[in-house]
């Protein structure tokens, strides 16, 4: 009785780790990452990183390289195979023509999934004036995201420079609508449309996650959604290499309604506190041969920063209401022409309807209204 | 160590009944008698509940199970038994106050879960990365079995159970662990989710907590066997074995996909009046 009773259990134990089954192959696939052995081959002829989200590539190409034959070879999903978007070819290292973006469709390794991408490769356009009149449904439908166009690049215009948190507020599963996500469309701006960003409540999944609240943001640069609940901050990778000259002036429109209770990271009431938006331009040196962006750690402080706008007392407008922001260069810094021709330099312009939201506090209902923002050039 | 208490308390209080029948006759002791003279022996127990609430056969996406703590569970029974004549074949009724429980920590790989808050907010999606489950239901059960007495020391027993759950919970954690590069610099986290399916938006996750003890069911049934060994004219040893036959969730409850089902052995003694 005594040496059969745990002899029992162990083979218990036994039979239960016995049952783990073999392995099911992959069910993903994606495009991982463009190959480096074929990005060094074109680093001449690249700017900055490959923008990969979870249905597109984006290569920013310098003015005047051809994009008629390029042959992109891409990381995948392990065991996942990449076709030619309706053609059963494998399509990895392919020669194909970008002027016009091409199709990829990525099979899974188990077979049982696949997924299209889009892959452009794109001369870059310098931030001028944004009217917020370019949007679309992300891939999965569930919210809006912003792009710019240049209608130079006729087959081609479409850029893809803003990027918002709304892919982040999606996890937390508490909008039903594009229309119910902190950062949607509206038709009544200055002209034409204009960019609504809503402080939000993000429910019982984000307070599990301690990100009780999301400020309602846009900026320009890339939101990396998958490192949007490690990383909340650094998520939020903000520039992108697209300086047009010595940045003078920030200018642009907007309309603000703080919400009733402001709340800490927490999510406990800050009694007397009242909620305010942000808006500022940040225009900072990069390393032309690795580009690493500021993100919403250190937008306002590195020590890459040459030069900032920023909204210092922005107030309660009921009413489109101008701001002009100069940029003030930081002690030390100066703007090297000669290191712009060398995109050495990169601009985010970021505006957010709670000013502290990138720590998770602010107003839920706090409402900042953007129209019409420019970057004056020297 | 709540539990432990009333463990003592429980057992200290049969003690000291045991103690009184030897010395004078009470209404306990006469309505006893009166139970042995139809034939129904009364028992009471105490003993440990060791196993798992968990889907059968493990599913493949359940990769490695990395931390099992069985925790303490006891289970309280108090039993009728008689036998069917000179033969070795009897019944026996009882009613057990137990818990049921356990802490798992799981590797899991494309894992489709489903999560919809009380303030609407709703997560879809296939996980890979760790679960941790916490279970600890508390039930009254009522066990009806067959015993075969083999000789005078060993008999086994079989039949079915209902149980009524009056206190559950079922929560936990869904996590990742820290990727460092060779700087020591955190760089991501083991584990994400995927929007919806395997070719949605993808979002690593550091923690989330779960609880779904609000849709714990209140009826369980199963089948039970065991095997008793008499060591002494008044006490036994037993083992036994409970077998769940409906999950623990209700079949629409689609946060977790499969069904688990409890499983657990119970070890313990038995004072046979």
């Amino acid at each position: 009785m005594k040496h059969f009773l745990p002899l029992a259990f162990l083979g218990a134990a036994l039979t239960f780790s016995s049952c783990i089954q073999d392995e099911p192959l992959n069910a993903e696939c994606d495009i991982t990452g463009i190959d480096s052995l074929w990005l060094s081959n074109h680093k001449a002829m690249i700017i900055g990183d490959p923008i990969v989200t979870n249905t597109t590539v984006s290569v920013t190409l310098k003015k005047g390289s051809d994009r008629t034959q390029l042959d992109p070879k891409f990381y995948l999903t392990p065991g996942a195979q990449i076709f030619i978007t309706g053609e059963g070819t494998p399509a990895n290292g392919v020669v194909r023509d970008f002027t016009a973006p091409q199709l990829y469709t990525v099979r899974s390794e188990d077979g049982n999934w696949s997924k299209d991408y889009t892959v452009s490769f794109n001369y870059p356009r310098p931030i001028s004036v944004c009217s917020f009149e370019h949007y679309a449904l992300d891939a999965s439908g569930k919210f809006y995201q912003w792009y710019e166009v240049d209608a130079s690049d006729e087959q081609n215009p479409r850029r893809d420079y803003w990027a918002t948190g709304n892919a982040g507020f999606a996890m937390s599963g508490m909008a039903q609508t594009p229309e119910g996500y902190p950062t949607t469309p509206n038709p009544l701006g200055v002209r034409g449309n204009c960019v609504c960003l809503r402080t939000s409540d993000t429910g019982a999944f984000g307070a599990s996650t301690r990100m009780p609240i999301a400020a309602g943001n846009i900026f320009i640069g890339e939101f990396k959604t998958s490192q949007a609940m490690l990383f909340p901050r650094k998520a939020t990778r903000m520039g992108l290499q697209l300086v047009g000259g010595e940045p003078v002036m920030l200018i642009g429109y907007y309309k603000y309604t703080p919400g009733e209770v402001f709340y800490d990271k927490n999510k406990e009431v800050v009694e007397g506190r009242r909620d305010k938006c942000d808006v500022y331009a940040v225009l900072y040196e990069v390393d032309p041969a690795k580009f690493v962006p500021l993100n919403g750690d250190d937008v306002l402080t590195s020590n890459r920063i040459v030069s900032v706008a920023r909204f210092e007392n922005p107030e309660e407008p009921k009413e489109w209401t101008k701001f002009e922001l100069p940029f003030v260069m930081k002690e030390g810094k100066t703007f090297d022409r000669e290191r712009m021709d060398n995109d050495g330099y990169a601009i985010t312009v970021v505006a957010s309807s709670s000013r502290d939201g990138q720590v998770f506090e602010g107003a839920i209902g706090s409402e900042l209204f953007i129209d019409e923002l420019e970057i004056v050039w020297k | 160590m709540k539990k432990i208490y009333t463990l003592i308390i429980l057992l200290a209080s049969f003690t000291s009944v045991f103690a009184q029948s030897g010395s004078h006759t009470d209404d306990t002791d006469e309505n006893l008698l009166r139970a042995a003279v139809r034939g129904w022996h009364v028992r009471v127990g105490a003993g440990f509940n060791l196993g798992g609430t968990s889907p059968l056969p493990l599913p493949a996406e359940i990769r490695a199970i990395d931390g099992f703590n069985p925790g303490l569970h006891i289970a309280l029974e108090g039993a009728m038994q008689k036998q069917f004549g000179a033969t070795p074949w009897g019944i026996q009724l009882g009613v057990r106050l137990e818990s049921k429980g356990m802490s798992t920590d799981a590797t899991v790989k494309n894992y489709y879960m489903e999560a919809k808050e009380a303030d609407g907010g709703e997560i879809k999606g296939a996980f890979t990365g760790h679960v941790k489950t916490n279970v600890n239901n508390r039930y009254l059960t009522f066990p009806v079995l067959g015993v075969y007495k083999i000789n005078e020391r060993w008999s086994v027993s079989a039949g079915p159970y209902l149980s009524w759950m009056f206190n559950g919970s079922f929560s936990g954690e869904a996590y990742g662990n820290e990727i460092k590069n060779e700087l020591g610099e955190s760089i991501g986290v083991d584990a994400y989710i995927r929007d919806q399916n395997p070719t949605g938006e993808k979002t690593e996750v550091t923690s989330a907590t779960y609880d779904f003890s609000g849709n714990l069911r209140k009826f369980h049934y199963g089948v039970q066997v065991g095997g008793e060994f008499k060591a002494y004219k008044h006490l036994s040893a037993f083992v036994n074995l409970q077998w769940g036959l409906n999950g623990i969730f209700p079949s629409d409850f689609s946060s977790v996909t499969f069904s688990l089902y409890p499983v657990y052995g119970t070890l313990g003694f038995n004072y046979l009046f």
